[in-house]
């Protein structure tokens, strides 16, 4: 029955934190192999859905079930078979990118004998081989990136879960990335991605639009924009569908941690 | 039995776990030369500077010179200041570091707060050898037990700091600078231990007396510490409470008692308090730090 189960099952999902309503309602499917995008604008709801996901939030109302685990009662069959890329790099700086890699080989308890080999595979597929020695506070936004995609897939995730995975990366940065995403897909692998690129959710299987906390939108990216009056393209779309109103949102605790790093703060490094 | 209370997946144990997290500690310290450098200036101005500035007026306590007394507060403040950084690093880790990635890992969550306890007791321990290697400097002699005796008090001080230190941590959102931490925590720990000054006892202040060896030895035996001007001290009554509520000087006093044979609180209380302490803090960290992971 696991076996025929979607990747990802969302049913009624909703989280509120006491009377704010963060994400209300949202059902969706995502089959195995399938490439599946969550769209919106800043502060809609897209990151808390993907933490209910991957068990780091706890919903407040409906269910959901990563490979038919449930994240709130299974949780931790849930954290082993899914892989996460987060939206700020989650790496130690001070570390080098093998150290980082080693420690999640840990975590993730991968066989003693194997872990020699998954780190040198890993820094292979991330272009870092003669980086593997450096620490990764000497890497560009690019090069986290990248070591950090092949740190969720060290432990061969049955799901790959990636929040704004191209966000503040350079044009080629995000080729180079998206390249890799890419071959990711041919390989068969789920994924369930963020973003605010709209020609990169365009690429997708299927989307999903998130506005204030509820999906207004599901479907494969050309029937949405057939669906919808005067639209040629997936921002057509995206703008009829949350407006044109700007979203302003107030800096929380890790991006007031962020300016005071870039300001020069203590435990940056 | 440690998991009492905590759900369960922070019941079980992974020594893999622990021991990349205790690991990880040690590297993030190796590489950070302002924490040593730290260490090593700390004890200069505070063993030798006011060590043998203020030894000038106050020639001895009990018979220590001034700058033998505060040998162990120095360890002292080197502990306090190295565990409770390793600690505050958290709330950078929690919201900018590695910790969001060990969180949506499958390892048991009391594994990676031992990992962190485990590894802030030993920088400590590190750090607050700096100042033993200046004992020679100060005219300190130990034994080889005497050193045992203080590296483990050494341990369980940076385990009770770290602990401290994570529960704090768990409970604030952001981090502007260790400042607050410093006059807010460290300083008042540090000054009201019975770091440096003493809580009792005699004192000689008067320097011209300059007594042979010997006889000094005789008076010692016979009671006398200090003869020429020597005052008793007496503490408000204040201080005196504050001092005793104060964890860290039955720590710092086992110490003193291990590097240079001088007590001045009870032993029972200071072993009881010296070693039963740390484990049940660092029960309270485990609970503090899972719950500031969930949302």
């Amino acid at each position: 029955m696991e076996h025929h189960a979607p990747a990802i099952v969302s049913t009624g999902l909703g989280r509120r934190y006491g009377d704010v309503v963060a994400v209300e309602d949202v059902s969706f499917e995502v089959g195995r192999g399938e490439f599946f995008a969550l769209l919106g604008p800043n502060g809609a709801g897209k990151t808390t859905t993907v933490h209910m996901l991957t068990t780091l939030t706890s919903p407040t109302s409906g269910s959901a079930q990563v490979l038919g685990h449930d994240v709130t009662s299974e949780a931790q069959e849930v954290r082993r078979t899914l892989g996460m890329v987060f939206q700020d790099p989650a790496l130690d700086e001070r570390l080098t990118a093998r150290e980082n890699l080693e420690i999640h080989a840990v975590l993730y308890d991968v066989p003693r004998r194997e872990r020699r080999d998954r780190i040198a595979e890993a820094l292979t597929w991330a272009s870092l081989v003669d980086a593997g020695d450096r620490r990764v506070r000497t890497f560009s936004g690019g090069m986290k990136r990248r070591l950090e995609l092949a740190r969720a897939l060290m432990h061969r995730p049955g799901v790959l879960f990636l929040d704004e995975p191209t966000l503040g990366l350079d044009p080629q940065g995000r080729r180079h990335l998206w390249d890799r995403i890419e071959a990711l897909r041919a390989e068969g692998m789920t994924v369930l991605m963020t973003t605010h690129y709209l020609h990169e959710a365009e690429a997708c299987d299927r989307v999903g639009i998130i506005d204030h906390g509820s999906l207004v939108a599901l479907g494969e990216p050309s029937v949405l924009v057939e669906r919808t009056d005067g639209a040629t393209d997936l921002e057509d779309v995206f703008l009829t569908l949350t407006g044109s109103a700007l979203r302003d949102e107030e800096a929380g605790p890790r991006a007031l941690m962020k300016s005071y790093a870039a300001r020069g703060g203590e435990f940056s490094r | 039995m440690i998991g009492i209370g905590l759900p369960s997946r922070h019941r079980r144990v992974s020594l893999a776990v622990v021991g990349v997290m205790w690991r990880r500690e040690l590297l993030r310290y190796r590489r950070d030369r302002s924490q040593i450098f730290g260490g090593v200036s700390r004890t200069v101005l505070w063993l030798i500077i006011l060590g043998f500035g203020l030894g000038a007026s106050l020639r001895e306590i009990e018979g220590y010179t001034y700058a033998q007394y505060i040998l162990p507060g120095v360890i002292t403040l080197n502990i306090l200041f190295s565990s409770l950084q390793c600690a505050i690093a958290l709330v950078w880790d929690r919201e900018v570091g590695l910790l969001r990635e060990v969180i949506v890992s499958p390892a048991p969550m009391l594994s990676v707060t031992l990992g962190k306890l485990l590894g802030g007791a030993t920088i400590a321990l590190v750090q607050g050898s700096i100042p033993l290697l200046l004992a020679p400097v100060i005219g300190v002699r130990f034994n080889l037990a005497g050193l045992l005796g203080a590296w483990a008090v050494m341990f369980f001080m940076g385990l009770l700091i770290t602990a401290f230190g994570v529960v704090i941590a768990s409970r604030m959102k952001t981090f502007e600078g260790f400042g607050s931490i410093s006059n807010g925590v460290i300083q008042p720990l540090y000054f009201l231990s019975g770091s440096i000054f003493p809580l009792k006892g005699i004192i000689g202040g008067v320097g011209f007396l300059q007594i042979p060896e010997a006889l000094r030895e005789e008076l010692r035996r016979v009671g006398v510490y200090a003869i020429g001007g020597g005052w008793v001290v007496q503490l408000p009554w204040w201080i005196e409470t504050l001092v005793y509520v104060n964890p860290v000087s039955y720590q710092l006093d086992l110490m003193r008692f291990f590097l240079l044979g001088f007590q001045q609180l009870p032993m029972a209380a200071d072993v009881a308090v010296t070693f039963a302490l740390p484990p049940i803090a660092a029960v309270v960290a485990a609970v503090f730090m899972a719950r500031s992971f969930k949302d």
